[in-house]
């Protein structure tokens, strides 16, 4: 107790370079708690974002190691097959709905745009599965797929890129393949929804499957990719082990497909962002440790100017042990009160960056491992870069010490 | 009456380094009685201070034997010597050297402090100390810090602090050295009542009028005693 209150007293001796030495940890704490803030809250809004696709889509895709290379790898190699989808439809319990998908890019041509598109051949129950919203115009229906129609659905931005602010529904526009031109009628837009998963309506073509498959997309009897949706989010994970299941029974081969789920994009993400995380924080405890350092020289230099008192007390009948745990007390003490003042700080920060930044779509959630942690180490820091000027304060000779002026 | 402290043929060499050897004490035997009042003189460089550090536990002997109240000095450990250094010894410096961050009461706590001796207690008893030692107005005085009091003042709340655990004996080195006249008289009043009323002093200094109220003056000259009188 007594301990405490001198170290208090001989810290308030020099406010300024107590308040300096303080700094280094307070700024460190900081970082520390911000960092760590910002990755939670990047997280938070990128699962917000995932969630909201709803937990049981799930997508099949060719095997492909890797990038957004593996796209064209998907539209020549038709490893997933037309029968993959009944058999997972016959024999996927936990599996609702099963559709196949035809994709592949195309230059579309409307009046003087001629620009790249996706076009995907999809049967109408894809958009209940993928909950796509109309924004204008009607959806395919199985009237379209019975007539091999000549008709769309478009994405929002792309219908933008070749329409401008024009209405598309009623338009045609011109897909060429091989010196044809095949004319599409838009009859519907989708509202901008964003990708789900590995699937970006935003930028497609939509048309019936038949239609893509007599005309655009010939792939025999294989498909580019196949959406499933399990019956609930509960069962999502069966439905994949299942589906995994029935695909290498045939393939025999884990690399030829994935099988896609939320749940697993959450746990990449997840994952990517802890690493982030760590990162910074691991960049932001660089200066904690600088910090520690700091206060080190500090304690050096008191340790030193306070020889004589050191020796004083040493006559006066302070044990080695004592004069220790003394010098000790004022390093963690320093870190404790510059921990406990980067944690207020920190709150005052993070509020500021979330003003600041709320343009950006930036989330700050300060999380509690994150101050015990940041708290725990200046604490530890006090300790550890405290320790050796103590014991040098400790080793003193006491003759020497009370001669020292 | 018993011997409280007792030197037997001391030598104190200080290495410098480089075979540079100081001979401090070159060979001191003596022993001092309990309640006895000792001046130890001799010129500046003479061995005093060097002689009075190793009877206060503070440092070690480089040959010889020192026996404070029965027990041999060599054989305590750093740890045994500063527990004994507390409860046994009063040390009383020329320079005061108080805490310069503690009060004055908080001074005269400290050794009492280091000894475990309960808040409550220690505040009795160091106002008890304070009194004794004349300060003026204590209750106003002892929550001055020590850069609040002039040196005389100072060197009494010191002589408070040596006397916190009540030891056998107080060490003083020149505690007048720093002082003017009318002050350091009253510090030798002091150590005068302190010793009527039993204590065992020891001081060392250079001044024959500082000296001249003890009962026995050893002098020293270059690290040996030359002279060993008792007065009355
Ligand atoms: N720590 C030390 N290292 C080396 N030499 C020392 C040390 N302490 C004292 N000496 C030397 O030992 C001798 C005796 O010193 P000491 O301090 O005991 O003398 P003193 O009688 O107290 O002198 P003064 O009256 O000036 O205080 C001197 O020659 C001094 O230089
Ligand atoms: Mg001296």
């Amino acid at each position: 107790m007594e301990i405490l209150l001198e170290a208090f007293r001989s810290l308030g001796k020099d406010k300024l370079r107590t308040f300096l030495s303080m700094l280094g940890i307070v700024i460190g704490v900081i970082a520390v708690i911000v960092a760590i803030a910002i990755g939670a809250g990047t997280t938070a809004n990128v699962t917000a974002r995932i969630s909201s696709l709803g937990s049981n889509v799930i997508i099949i895709t060719p095997g492909f190691t890797g990038g957004f290379g593996g796209r064209a790898a998907m539209a020549l190699t038709s490893v997933l097959q037309e029968t993959d989808v009944q058999n997972i439809q016959q024999m996927a319990p936990d599996v609702a709905d099963v559709t196949p998908i035809l994709q592949k890019n195309f230059n579309v041509i409307y009046q003087a745009t001629n620009t790249v598109v996706t076009v995907v051949g999809a049967y109408p129950d894809t958009f209940s599965i993928l909950d796509l919203p109309l924004q204008s115009g009607r959806l395919l229906n199985q009237n379209d797929e019975n007539a091999d129609a000549n008709v769309a659905v478009i994405g929002n931005v792309i219908a933008t890129t070749l329409f401008g602010n024009e209405d598309p529904v009623g338009q045609t526009v011109y897909v060429s393949t091989g010196g044809f031109q095949v004319p599409i009628t838009i009859v519907g837009e989708l509202k901008q929804t964003g990708s789900k998963l590995t699937f970006n309506p935003d930028n497609m073509l939509i048309i019936p499957y038949t239609t893509a498959a007599a005309k655009l997309i010939q792939l025999n009897g294989g498909v580019s990719q196949i959406i499933a949706s399990a019956k609930s989010a509960q069962t999502a994970l069966n439905a994949v082990d299942e589906i995994n299941n029935i695909l290498y029974m045939r393939l025999q081969n884990t690399n030829q497909y994935r099988v896609i789920s939320q749940n697993q994009i959450l746990s990449t993400v997840s994952q990517t962002t802890d690493v982030l995380t760590l990162l910074l924080a691991s960049i932001a405890a660089i200066s904690m440790v600088v910090g520690g350092i700091g206060i080190m020289n500090i304690m050096l230099v008191s340790v030193t100017e306070r020889t004589k008192e050191i020796g004083v007390k040493m006559a006066m009948g302070a044990t080695r042990r004592r004069i220790m745990v003394e010098f000790l007390v004022e390093s963690m003490f320093i870190t404790i009160v510059a921990g406990a003042i980067g944690v207020g700080l920190s709150f005052l920060i993070a509020a500021l960056v979330t003003y600041l930044a709320s343009g950006l779509g930036l989330t700050v959630i300060i999380t509690w491992p994150s101050i015990v942690l940041s708290f725990g180490v200046s604490v530890a820091i006090g300790l550890f870069f405290g320790l050796y000027p103590a014991y040098l304060a400790s080793k003193k000779s006491p003759v020497e010490a009370l001669r020292y002026e | 009456m018993a011997a409280l402290l007792e030197l037997k043929n001391v030598k104190k060499i200080y290495d410098m380094g480089r075979d540079i050897h100081v001979e401090a004490l070159r060979g001191v035997s003596f022993s001092i009685e309990e309640g006895s009042y000792t001046a130890i003189m001799g010129h500046s460089g003479s061995g005093k201070s060097t002689l009075l550090q190793i009877m206060g536990c503070l440092d070690r002997v480089t040959s010889g034997e020192i026996v404070i109240k029965g027990t041999a000095v060599k054989d305590m450990n750093d740890f045994q010597l500063a527990k004994f250094r507390n409860r046994t010894i009063g040390f009383v410096f020329q320079s005061f050297n108080l805490i310069g961050n503690l009060t004055a009461i908080e001074n005269v706590e400290l050794p009492m402090i280091y000894a475990g001796v309960p808040r409550a207690e220690r505040r009795k008893r160091a106002m008890e100390l304070l009194k004794l030692v004349g300060l003026e107005e204590p209750e106003e005085r002892a929550y001055h810090r020590p850069n609040q009091l002039s040196g005389g003042q100072q060197q009494r709340v010191a002589i408070a602090r040596a006397l916190a655990n009540d030891p056998a004996v107080i060490l003083a080195d020149e505690p007048t050295g720093n002082l003017a006249t009318n002050q350091w008289r009253r510090i030798l009043d002091i150590f005068k009542r302190l010793n009527e009323s039993g204590k065992t002093i020891i001081i060392v200094t250079h001044d024959p009028l500082v000296g001249q109220e003890a009962t026995r003056i050893i002098t020293l000259e270059d690290g040996e005693i030359i002279k060993d009188e008792r007065i009355k």
